[in-house]
C-alpha cells in the first residue's frame, strides 16, 4: 500500500517535471540568495552558541557551537551538506528533485553522527550511552541505550520545492534505501518572511511524518514497545542580518512536537525537541 | 558598430590608434575593471585631432600639428570602452579602438530551497 503510494507520487512528479522541462529557468543571471554558481563548491561556517534538546531518556543535549556547511551545484546534480540530489526540472517557481538524505533521528543516539557535525555542529566528547536515572516507583526504568545498533541510513525519493511570492515550500517523499528499516518519511514545510528590512525575520512551519517501520527502528523497544506512524509538527523563527559581504548574524529557534508514537516510547523522556542558536555565519 | 565605421574619415585611415590593455577579463567575483589605460596614436603626417571616449564627454585630449601622441587615464568600467580620434570639431572619427570586457562564463542555477531544514 505504502509502496504503491510512493510509486504514484514519483510518477506524478516525474510527469509534472517532464511537462515542465521546457520551462527551464533562465532568471538566475548572477549570484544571489536564491541563485548559485554552477560547478563551484560553496563553503561556510557558523560560529556561535546554541543547543538542541535530546528527547531520548538520559540523552545529552546537543551543543551547537561550530557548524560547517558545504554545497556543490552542478547543472543538475547537487550536494547539499549530507544530501545528494538530481534536479529533474526547474523553473522560476518550482523545482523537482530526486534526493537522498540521511535518516535524521540517529543524531539522538550517536553524538558522532555526521549530522551532528554538518547540520548541528562539532561533537563534544560526551557520548549518549547513559544509565537509567532515578525513577519514581511507578515509572519504568528507561531502556539503557544504545542497547542496539542504529546504523546510518539514507532515505531517497522525489522532492518538490517552490517559491510563490515571498513563500517558499518543500515537500519530500522519502523511502529508506539502505535496507535497515524500509521506512518512509514525508518532510513538508513552508517558509514566510515576516520582516524584510536590513535583516530578515522568517517563520517556518511544517511537519515530519514517519512510518511505523522508521519509528520502531529508532524508538521501538523489543518486546516492550512497538509504535505506530508519527506526525511531528514544528515551528521555527529565524533571523538573518548581513554584517558584511562575507559575514552575517544568524539566529533561530525551533520547536518540534513529537507524536505519541515516539513520545510514548519507554526510551523517550520528552515530548518535544527544542533548538536555539545565535551566532555569526561566514561564507568562504 | 557598422554605423561607427562608416563615420571614419576614409581619407585619413592611416592614423593608427593603439590601446593598452586591449582586454579586461572579469573573474566570477569581479564586478568591474579598474585599470590604467594608455592610448597611443601615430600618423605619417602632422595632424590636429582629439582623443575622446564614447559616452564619457568629460574625457578629451587634443593635439595640434602632431604626428603622434600618448594619453594615459585610470578607468573603472564594466562594459566595453571605445576610444576615438576625431577632428578638432569632433565631427569625423579618424580612428577607433575599444577595450573589450570579457566575463568568465559562469552559469547560475537556483539554490535548493529548504524550509524544512532546521538551519535554513
Amino acid at each position: 500500500m505504502t509502496s504503491r503510494f510512493f510509486i504514484s507520487v514519483i510518477a506524478l512528479l516525474s510527469v509534472n517535471a517532464i511537462s515542465r522541462s521546457a520551462e527551464e529557468s533562465d532568471d538566475c543571471k548572477t549570484a544571489s540568495a536564491d541563485c548559485v554558481a554552477v560547478g563551484h563548491w560553496n563553503f561556510g561556517v557558523s560560529l556561535g552558541g546554541g543547543v538542541r534538546t535530546n528527547p531520548v531518556a538520559n540523552g545529552t543535549n546537543i551543543p551547537l557551537v561550530v557548524i560547517p556547511q558545504f554545497s556543490y551545484y552542478g547543472k543538475r546534480f547537487f550536494i547539499d551538506n549530507l544530501d545528494l540530489g538530481f534536479t529533474l526540472a526547474e523553473n522560476d517557481t518550482n523545482t523537482f528533485n530526486l534526493v537522498a538524505s540521511p535518516g535524521y533521528d540517529r543524531v539522538y543516539f550517536y553524538r558522532a553522527d555526521l549530522q551532528n557535525i554538518f547540520v548541528s555542529g562539532f561533537p563534544t566528547n560526551d557520548d549518549f550511552t547513559a544509565t537509567p536515572g532515578s525513577q519514581s516507583p511507578s515509572t519504568p526504568a528507561p531502556e539503557k541505550f544504545p542497547s542496539r545498533t542504529r546504523r546510518i541510513t539514507y532515505l531517497a525519493g522525489p522532492e518538490w520545492t517552490f517559491k510563490y511570492g515571498p513563500v517558499t515550500g518543500q515537500l519530500d517523499f522519502l523511502h529508506e534505501i539502505t535496507d535497515q528499516n524500509q521506512g518512509n518519511e514525508i518532510r513538508a514545510a513552508i517558509g514566510l518572511p515576516l520582516i524584510e528590512r536590513r535583516g530578515i525575520l522568517t517563520a517556518n512551519v511544517g511537519f515530519t511524518w514517519n512510518s511505523a517501520a522508521y519509528v520502531n527502528y529508532y524508538y521501538g523497544a523489543s518486546n516492550v514497545y512497538l509504535g505506530g506512524s508519527a506526525l511531528d509538527p514544528f515551528v521555527k523563527l529565524g533571523y538573518t542580518l548581513p554584517l558584511s559581504r562575507k559575514w552575517r548574524f544568524k539566529a533561530f529557534a525551533e520547536y518540534e512536537r513529537l507524536a505519541g508514537a515516539i513520545a510514548n516510547s519507554p526510551i523517550v523522556a520528552e515530548h518535544h525537541v527544542a533548538t536555539v542558536f545565535a551566532g555569526a555565519a561566514y561564507t568562504f | 558598430m557598422q554605423a561607427q565605421a562608416a563615420l571614419v574619415d576614409p581619407g585619413r585611415g592611416d592614423i593608427r590608434l593603439e590601446l593598452s590593455p586591449r582586454i579586461c577579463t572579469l573573474g566570477s567575483d569581479d564586478k568591474q575593471c579598474q585599470t590604467r589605460v594608455q592610448a597611443s596614436w601615430h600618423s605619417p603626417r602632422e595632424e590636429s585631432l582629439c582623443l575622446v571616449i564614447v559616452d564619457r564627454p568629460e574625457v578629451k585630449q587634443c593635439w595640434e600639428r602632431y604626428a603622434q601622441g600618448t594619453y594615459t587615464i585610470d578607468l573603472v568600467f564594466s562594459n566595453d570602452v571605445t576610444f576615438q580620434l576625431k577632428d578638432l570639431e569632433l565631427q569625423h572619427v579618424l580612428a577607433s579602438e575599444a577595450i573589450r570586457v570579457i566575463r568568465e562564463a559562469i552559469q547560475y542555477r537556483h539554490k535548493r530551497r529548504q524550509p524544512w531544514n532546521v538551519f535554513e
